[in-house]
């Protein structure tokens, strides 16, 4: 690829630029020598503001299990404004904000109209420190955990915090989350550090929407539903920064490990895993869906499966590897074994398909998938994720990437392909065309959305 | 002032000037470039491509010498363009994490990924090549410095002689009347020619003469040339415990 003809134009240009007797300091250019002294430099500002707009087109197909009320949504356009901040209150309090508020126009709403507006409040707590590197913190956090790209076992605090994303790249979902309410502490030493959280059950459990985020409220009804806890502590051992957690949610608790290492000067191994005993997903979403009223009280299961809680392991073990030429791949194998196996997604389809003009039976099993994107929990027990980004790729400031979801069942994936162009200091282009391939009886096939294609532009104030 | 890292070097090593090994030579020329407490500075990072000013990097560098391993530890903050500011990266030994705020994930890089961004740049500045490099005097020349001024130098040959060693090999040249780095000619593995780098505008710094610009010439595509200037030195109080993963959220804007 570019590693060939890249080395070939490289080294004829060197040819010619370095004759055999030329003196390197003749490389420096004039404009260099004649520079006038730099500026004096900017400090880090508190906080970051940027205005973006993105347009989404999707192009929809009728799935074999007929989605009930159809996909309705093929075009948005999305203009945000953006911003991130923290400010230092006193010497040990700083303020930490973070919130995207947007203006949506929707193929299927109206422009202006209720739905129009919306906010994503990302963040927004106190951060006291009362002794060097102890912090004590209070309100909505992001707290995040967990080494791998494609899925994070033990990201605990991802579950219902999705909001409207213009990549799919599970990597850049983080970008736009909810945090969750807690109190949060944490003390750092030199070596090692530890953490305990606690997110308090605010409300109720609410229905899982399929238009995420919509309208200006704060979301909290999706982060603080559940009594949570999560105790953390990471030390330097054997080159491996192991990371141990312990998770409590009201009803199952769970252990979780990270690992990383460095091999070698182009390769990192890492490894992350979680387990406890709870349900599998069908039992879990059709649970949930019954007890928020979105499903019958009393449906009997739509599937046949087990409903007793077992242990449960998550994992994703991957490496990331990085050639000379700014190109870094990641590759990963996950497993989760609460989700579903050949024979449950055989079982989806053959449901689906005998039953399709039953509106409980496929409403049911389209529940079912919806309330695994809302957790953040892939549906399949195995898949493979693979991802390339490659900076300065043909031209600088030209950034490529591109990854691949790909169920070890069915073959079936989710691929992307983007592009980002660094206009200049402040503007920033992007593209980003993603389809779900497969057939139409495989996971990524049976989905109404085929393909997507976002057009962004962003402006860093 | 001038004279007064060579002369607490000698007096330490108890070293005639006259005839230094050539690892002394860059062990001395180490601390021309560096303090041997714990400081912070500001880098600029104006890159020219063609000889035309083209993107503006501003990091801000805190560096730590490891008391076992005589290696430099950073912690780099991108103050600007503003879509990275606020991205950190933590450079100890083989232990280097990226953080970016926006996602709040850390994410562990290989020696080869530090190499991507401009953040790399800083191991041209605060690398103890003493540590990490078997050195040899290759001969004595005179080489103009980046402002074409002839400078009467050891030309010095470092093999990598550790695993954290990021070049396989150093062509370097030092000053023998002041111990000051002239220039530098790093290579790959594969003993590719990666940058040149000039050393220059030296000025008082932290209690001695540094060069306070570098100017790195892209030797796989000379037409691109980046100056580092360092700017707002201080001592800093840096406890060991910032370097690792944990602290990188942490650290305070100034």
């Amino acid at each position: 690829m570019r590693g060939t003809a890249g080395a070939l134009t490289v080294a004829l240009a060197w040819s010619i630029a370095l004759p055999a007797n030329a003196d390197d300091v003749d490389l420096i250019p004039q404009a260099v020598r004649q520079a006038a002294p730099a500026a004096a430099a900017p400090s880090a500002p508190a906080a970051k503001l940027s205005l973006e707009d993105a347009l989404t087109a999707w192009s929809l197909r009728d799935p074999v299990v007929p989605l009930p009320g159809g996909a309705s949504v093929d075009a948005r356009n999305r203009t945000s404004l953006d911003l991130r901040g923290r400010w230092r209150l006193q010497d040990d309090l700083e303020l930490s904000l973070s919130d995207r508020l947007s203006l949506v126009e929707q193929n299927d709403f109206a422009f202006p109209s209720s739905q129009s507006p919306r906010n994503d409040w990302r963040e927004g707590y106190l951060t006291w420190e009362p002794a060097p590197r102890a912090y004590l913190e209070a309100g909505r956090i992001n707290l995040r955990n967990g080494v791998a790209l494609g899925f994070n076992p033990t990201d605990f605090f991802k579950t219902r915090s999705l909001v409207d994303q213009i990549s799919q790249d599970p990597s850049a979902l983080r970008e736009n989350r909810l945090g969750t309410l807690m109190l949060h502490g944490q003390t750092i030493w030199d070596g090692g550090s530890a953490s305990a959280a606690f997110a308090p059950r605010l409300y109720d459990p609410t229905p899982v929407q399929t238009a995420p985020g919509a309208g200006l409220r704060a979301g909290l009804d999706r982060t603080n539903a559940s009594d949570r806890v999560l105790l953390s502590g990471s030390v330097e051992l054997a080159d491996l920064n192991p990371q141990l957690l312990l998770y409590h949610d009201g009803d199952a608790t769970r252990l979780g490990l990270n690992l990383s290492r460095v091999v070698g000067k182009s390769v990192v191994l890492y490894a992350e895993w979680a387990g406890g005993r709870y349900p599998n997903l069908i039992t879990r979403a059709l649970a949930y869906g019954r007890a928020t009223g979105t499903l019958p009280a009393n449906a009997p299961p739509v599937l046949p499966t087990d409903p007793q809680s077992a242990f449960q392991n998550d994992l994703a073990l991957g490496l990331s590897w990085t050639g000379a030429a700014k190109l870094t791949v990641n590759a990963e194998y996950l497993y989760h074994q609460a989700g579903l196996s050949r024979a449950d997604w055989r079982n989806w389809f053959a449901t689906g398909t005998a039953q399709a003009g039953s509106l409980p039976v496929t409403g049911a099993l389209w529940y079912i998938r919806a309330w695994a994107a809302d957790q953040q929990e892939p549906m399949t027990r195995e898949q493979l994720f693979l991802r390339a980004a490659w900076s300065d790729a043909f031209v600088p400031h030209l950034e490529l990437s591109g990854f691949a979801l790909v169920n070890l069942y069915d073959r079936s994936r989710l691929v992307q392909f983007g592009a980002s162009y660094y206009l200049s200091d402040r503007w920033t282009l992007g593209a980003f065309l993603s389809a779900n391939v497969g057939t139409a009886d495989s996971e990524r096939g049976s989905l109404p959305q085929a393909r997507s294609a976002v057009l962004q532009a962003l402006y860093y104030f | 002032m001038k004279f007064l890292v060579l002369a607490v070097f000698l007096i330490v090593s108890g070293v005639a000037a006259a005839d230094p090994s050539a690892q002394q030579i860059v062990a001395a020329s180490d601390k021309v470039r560096n303090p041997g407490q714990p400081f912070r500075l500001t880098s600029t990072l104006q890159e020219y491509v063609a000889g035309q000013p083209r993107d503006r990097v501003v990091l801000t560098v805190y560096a730590k010498e490891d008391a076992a391993t005589r290696q430099f530890k950073n912690l780099v903050r991108y103050v600007a363009p503003p879509r990275d500011a606020g991205k950190m990266v933590l450079l100890d030994g083989t232990r280097m994490w990226f953080y970016d705020p926006a996602s709040k994930v850390s994410i562990r890089i290989s020696p080869q990924q530090r190499l991507i961004g401009q953040a790399s740049n800083g191991d041209v500045l605060t690398v103890n090549l003493a540590r990490d490099y078997k050195a040899s005097i290759a001969g004595e020349e005179t080489v103009k410095d980046a402002d074409r001024q002839e400078r009467a130098c050891w030309r010095l040959e470092l093999s990598a002689a550790t695993d954290d060693a990021i070049y396989s090999r150093i062509e370097y040249w030092v000053e023998r009347s002041s111990f000051r780095p002239v220039k530098g000619k790093y290579y790959s593995d594969s003993g590719r020619l990666l940058k040149i780098a000039y050393y220059h505008a030296f000025r008082d710094e932290l209690g001695a003469p540094r060069p306070t610009e570098t100017i790195i010439i892209d030797a796989v595509d000379p037409n691109l040339v980046t100056t580092m200037t360092s700017s707002d030195y201080r001592f800093e109080t840096i406890p060991e415990a910032w370097f690792q993963r944990e602290f990188l959220p942490r650290l305070k804007a100034d």
